[in-house]
């Protein structure tokens, strides 16, 4: 728990050294825009829902894999990697601290997103279904954190892990259904779906933002959770295999 | 009971195979004792093998072969236990979080180390005193000049109360007055029973700071002595000095067997360099038959052991 902590205040201070990495923050009102004014232009004002939501969801998602990846790389950058795997806290609760923090402060973007939903568009985002809301935004922010830690172990292995990381969270986009819902997809692609946690994430949400009675939110948030349990472990094993394999390779502190 | 040896490092090989080129022995059967409480100077030339063996000991690096212990605990199999006992201090710029404060960067490992936040505040105060950057402490650190930031890098490698402290080159940088100091407070952390392997370049930190030194060259330790021992270790690599010679003579010298120069000074005197056994008694012969007693002979200091032992090698590593 320590070790957690001291990521999250190291977090708090780096992101105060580095406001770039809150890129996130500007991008999703514009996203906002684009989106409502593509379903107002396509005459589909009931999928208000889906254009707030989505932008919420690609800044929370890019924020933790952004830091998944920049945790690494600033590590390397700043010649500490190698004192920071070899100090007595766990190396993976530290890089789970920094990342929490960041998804946590990531959920500003529901307040600007909305906002400009309001104020640009006059669409007035309401939640019918507020604990199912709260329970889904709570269980997929530590669920966001936790795969994001299985991320960054595979972040150690490569030089660039920055760019790594930007890539790499376009997929997830797709089959996550953040903007465009998996039922919409190719049939092939759902069974991938449903092992990507943003899929359950993205229906539970936005059913809590529908009038309509929400089904079965129980098993929906435990399987959020149950892929956040698993992408955390995941990412723990990976975590120490990876660390003894840079031991080995002496690759550790190579930029 | 705990162990008498702080550090003990058994046959160790390492062996690093880069991608698409040969492999390169980095160490090779390297075996060293350090007993609790040393100051012990790990000297060798760029590529010698010195940061490779610091970073096995600090559990970063696995060792292709042999056993490494600190303070009894294996470096492979107890990084657990290892790990609170030890302090790293790389040399450099890098090492640090130059965009957070002095004292940012030691909350931090603090927090790392352990440490409750009482404890984080306390020893971070009294580290930035230690080191004198008390006055600096909530300066961003690249404003920091080389000198502070290696400063605070010592600074850091202490935050946890380290009984081991791994020294990799922690002067490079440094101005010789704040060397001066460094090497002082190096002395005061050997008074409070710490074990100190310190890697360096410079022979009068190694000769100043440390209570045995070892040689090491392309990954292997070619001797482990005290300073002074190190020096009568190559006493056979005398030299003679002598203040006037006729030409004849010292053309006589160059024949006698195991003198391996004779050559003028910058300031007149001649210095005859044997590298044999005896060769000092039969040099001294000839040149007290030829009337000649003003002379001095001494023994090499532990820069030309250095140079001696692994050699004038320029800059090829």
């Amino acid at each position: 728990m320590r070790a957690f902590l001291a990521g999250a205040r190291i977090q708090l201070r780096f992101l105060r050294s580095y406001p770039d990495s809150l890129i996130p923050f500007f991008t999703a009102p514009m996203f906002t825009v684009i989106f409502l004014m593509i379903f107002r232009h396509a005459g589909r004002p009931d999928l208000t829902a889906y254009a707030t939501v989505a932008p919420v969801f690609i800044a929370l998602w890019w924020l933790a894999l952004f830091n998944a990846g920049w945790s690494i790389q600033i590590e390397r950058w700043n010649g500490t990697i190698e004192m920071l795997v070899a100090a007595p806290s766990s190396f993976a609760a530290v890089i789970l601290g920094r990342i929490t923090t960041t998804t946590m402060i990531g959920v500003v973007s529901f307040a600007e997103t909305w906002l400009v939903a309001r104020l640009l568009f006059g669409a007035t985002v309401r939640i019918h279904h507020l604990w199912a809301f709260v329970a889904t935004i709570v269980i997929t922010l530590a669920t966001m954190a936790g795969t994001s830690v299985a991320m960054s172990s595979l972040f150690v292995l490569t030089r660039n892990a920055v760019t790594f990381s930007n890539a790499a969270s376009y997929p997830f986009y797709i089959l996550g259904g953040i903007l465009v819902p998996v039922s919409v997809l190719p049939h092939w692609i759902r069974p991938v779906s449903s092992i990507v946690f943003l899929s359950w994430s993205a229906d539970l949400l936005r059913a809590a933002l529908r009038s309509t009675p929400m089904h079965d939110v129980g098993f929906r948030l435990g399987m959020v959770a149950l892929l956040g349990v698993c992408g955390f472990a995941l990412g723990a094993w990976a975590m120490r295999v990876i660390l003894v394999r840079v031991r080995t390779s002496g690759e550790l502190g190579t930029m | 009971m705990p162990a008498m040896e702080a550090v003990v490092v058994e046959g160790i090989r390492r062996v690093f195979t880069p991608r698409k080129r040969e492999p390169v022995t980095a160490l090779d059967s390297v075996s060293l004792t350090i007993p609790v409480g040393e100051v012990h100077g790990l000297l060798g030339p760029n590529g010698a093998g010195k940061t490779t063996l610091v970073k096995i000991l600090s559990t970063v690096l696995l060792p292709t072969e042999g056993r490494a212990l600190v303070c009894g605990h294996d470096v492979v199999t107890e990084t657990k236990a290892v790990r609170p006992l030890i302090g790293i201090v790389f040399g450099g710029e890098r090492g640090l979080y130059t965009r957070l404060s002095a004292r940012q960067n030691l909350e931090y490992w603090g927090a790392l180390y352990r440490l409750s936040g009482p404890q984080i505040k306390e020893r971070t105060a009294m580290l930035l005193d230690r080191v004198g950057l008390t006055d600096r402490a909530d300066q961003r650190v690249e404003e920091f000049s080389r000198g502070m930031k290696q400063r605070l890098h010592l600074a850091r490698g202490l935050m946890g109360d380290a009984r081991v402290l791994f020294l990799d080159e922690p002067t490079t940088g440094m101005d010789p007055l704040a060397a001066r100091e460094f090497r002082k407070l190096v002395g005061d952390l050997q008074d409070e029973g710490r074990t100190i392997l310190l890697t360096t370049h410079d022979m009068v930190e190694a000769e100043t700071v440390c209570d045995r030194v070892s040689l090491i060259d392309r990954g292997r330790i070619l001797a482990t002595e005290t300073p002074r021992s190190l020096g009568s270790l190559i006493s056979r690599f005398q030299r003679i000095d002598i203040e006037d010679a006729p030409d004849a003579l010292l053309a006589q010298l160059k024949l006698v067997a195991g003198v391996s120069s004779v050559s003028p000074q910058a300031d007149g005197s001649i210095r005859i360099e044997v590298n044999e056994d005896g060769a000092t008694a039969l040099v001294l012969r000839h040149l007290v038959d030829a009337g000649i007693t003003s002379v001095k002979t001494s023994l090499p200091s532990l820069e030309e052991v250095y140079v001696q032992m692994i050699g004038e090698r320029g800059l090829v590593v």
